[in-house]
């Protein structure tokens, strides 16, 4: 599903952010990318959905070489990657169910789709009775089950997050991880970047970790260290 | 992809009225620059009109003295037969003189009143084959010197002064109209600019979910040519209003030379068509570099 071959990125003026990083994971997986902050786990996210482009090396996301991949064609290859964020990224005046709906009239689904898809997203992930809440009036954990939705109404095929419990506490958090655990097993693939050693402790999934931009530990049921 | 109509139809009304102060800052100064734009406009079709009213009128008039000798007369009017460069001529006597003196000044019965049919001069009006000012005018000078002959007079130099002015005036005017059309298309791009800054979350979250530059585009870029479009609109009515004027002004003074400077609706057609394309191309590519310049980043 995702394969990187001799990755490197460098932003110009700071030091190297990946260098020569080579990965494969598989449909379905379930990946944590570990290591601390400003080790490459960021960078290695945004290389997937081509919010960066390699300096050298290839990616591959779904057999395609996405370094390749025209601009007019990014968009197809977002519409199969959700995306989750550590600060939910949601649009404040709009309710969850707007917020949800907005990610399928973007991409012109039509209105008796998002009808539809946008209630059984809101059940799935558990906020069924908070259709038409504003963000301010959620809980973070909640928040961040309204990016799920958001990121997974779609059924993309892979589900990128970026320290997605970094602002949650640890009960919360285990919702959350619940609820990501949930997705993956519907075959979505997740690559997961994470501070978090309890939930990589305790979900034993297969571990990528970075240090200083460098792929150091590459491990199947793995833990934080 | 299905273009959703009502979500763009949505997205750019909603657009306009977020931020109506700058939405009319940019609407009045494109209605600033092209009402300025359509009076220029005006202006040259005007200037175009009275060129080709006295085009065939530039002629010049042969003043004879009072007590010219009739065979002095005779000899002007031979020679004005006899030169290659007059198309036609024509003798004006003094009762002639008087009609056309007494329509002039049809208003002032005491001038007329003061003045008798034999008190005018006789003249010889003189139709060249060049009808150029420059051509007239050296022409006219070979018979000025005539015996007989107390002065000549061209008509088309009032014309050719008058069309200096107004070009001058309508290329003043262009010159301000491009200015401020570039200024309007500048105001423009920064209230999009504003309006993208507005929505930068939105569009973050549309980016990466996979929305098409198109699709993010097109709103932003319809409310820059509505602007555009608007202001035109207000600027077409700014010159039909200044249109009607000048007809009155025509009409109440009867001033017939700036006749052609009154447009007719066929005449005002497409000055309008130019406003509004201009207005929407100014939207266009105001909002349209804003737009590919945020997108780009």
């Amino acid at each position: 599903m995702i394969k990187l071959e001799n990755v490197t990125k460098e932003y110009p003026g700071s030091s190297v952010a990946l260098r020569n990083a080579s990965a494969d994971i598989d449909k379905g997986e379930f990946v944590f990318l570990v290591g601390p902050s400003g080790s490459g786990k960021s960078t290695f996210l945004r290389l997937l959905n081509k919010q960066e482009d390699p300096d050298e090396g290839r990616i591959f996301v779904a057999g395609k070489d996405i370094s390749k991949l025209s601009s007019w064609k990014v968009p197809m290859l977002r519409r199969n990657i959700g995306c989750v964020f550590q600060d939910f990224k949601l649009l404040p005046n709009r309710t969850v169910a707007e917020n949800i709906s907005f990610a399928l009239e973007v991409i012109g689904r039509p209105r008796h789709v998002i009808k539809n898809q946008v209630p059984a997203i809101c059940d799935l992930v558990g906020l069924g009775d908070k259709v038409d809440k504003y963000p301010e009036q959620l809980s973070g954990g909640e928040q961040q089950r309204v990016s799920i939705a958001r990121a997974f109404v779609n059924r993309p095929l892979i589900l990128l997050a970026d320290e997605p419990t970094g602002n949650l506490d640890p009960q919360t958090a285990i919702g959350i991880m619940r609820l990501l655990d949930r997705i993956n097993k519907t075959g979505t693939t997740v690559v997961m970047a994470t501070h978090d050693r309890g939930i990589v402790d305790t979900m034993r999934r297969r571990v990528i970790e970075l240090s200083d931009a460098v792929i150091v530990r590459d491990q199947a049921r793995g833990v934080y260290e | 992809m299905a273009l959703r109509v009502d979500y763009i139809f949505k997205e750019t009304g909603n657009n306009l009225v977020r931020n109506p102060s700058l939405t009319i800052a940019t609407v009045l100064t494109v209605a600033v620059s092209l009402s300025l734009l359509g009076a220029a406009l005006v202006i040259q079709r005007g200037v175009d009109g009275l060129n080709t009213r006295f085009k065939d009128d530039v002629e010049f008039i042969v003043w004879i003295k009072p007590d010219a000798a009739s065979e002095q007369i005779e000899a002007v009017d031979r020679a004005l037969a006899d030169s290659p460069q007059v198309r036609d001529h024509r003798f004006v006597n003094t009762e002639e003189t008087f009609t056309e003196f007494q329509d002039f000044w049809k208003d002032s019965p005491e001038v007329l009143a003061a003045v008798a049919p034999d008190q005018l001069p006789t003249s010889f009006r003189v139709v060249p084959v060049i009808p150029d000012l420059a051509v007239v005018q050296a022409l006219g000078a070979e018979f000025e010197g005539l015996p007989g002959v107390r002065a000549v007079d061209y008509a088309g130099e009032y014309i050719k002064r008058l069309n200096d002015f107004t070009r001058v005036a309508s290329n003043i005017m262009l010159g301000a109209a491009l200015a401020s059309a570039a200024a309007s298309a500048l105001l423009m791009y920064n209230s999009i600019r504003t309006a993208l800054f507005a929505r930068r979350r939105e569009i973050e979250v549309m980016r990466l979910v996979g929305a098409t530059n198109w699709f993010i585009r097109i709103p932003f870029m319809l409310e820059g040519m509505i602007q555009g479009v608007v202001g035109a609109g207000v600027s077409t009515l700014a010159v039909f209003g200044l249109n009607r004027v000048i007809r009155n002004l025509l009409n109440t003074t009867d001033f017939r030379l700036f006749e052609s400077f009154a447009l007719d609706s066929t005449e005002l057609f497409p000055v309008a068509m130019t406003l509004l394309a201009a207005g929407a191309l100014i939207g266009f590519v105001g909002s349209g570099v804003a737009v590919t310049r945020y997108l780009d980043a």
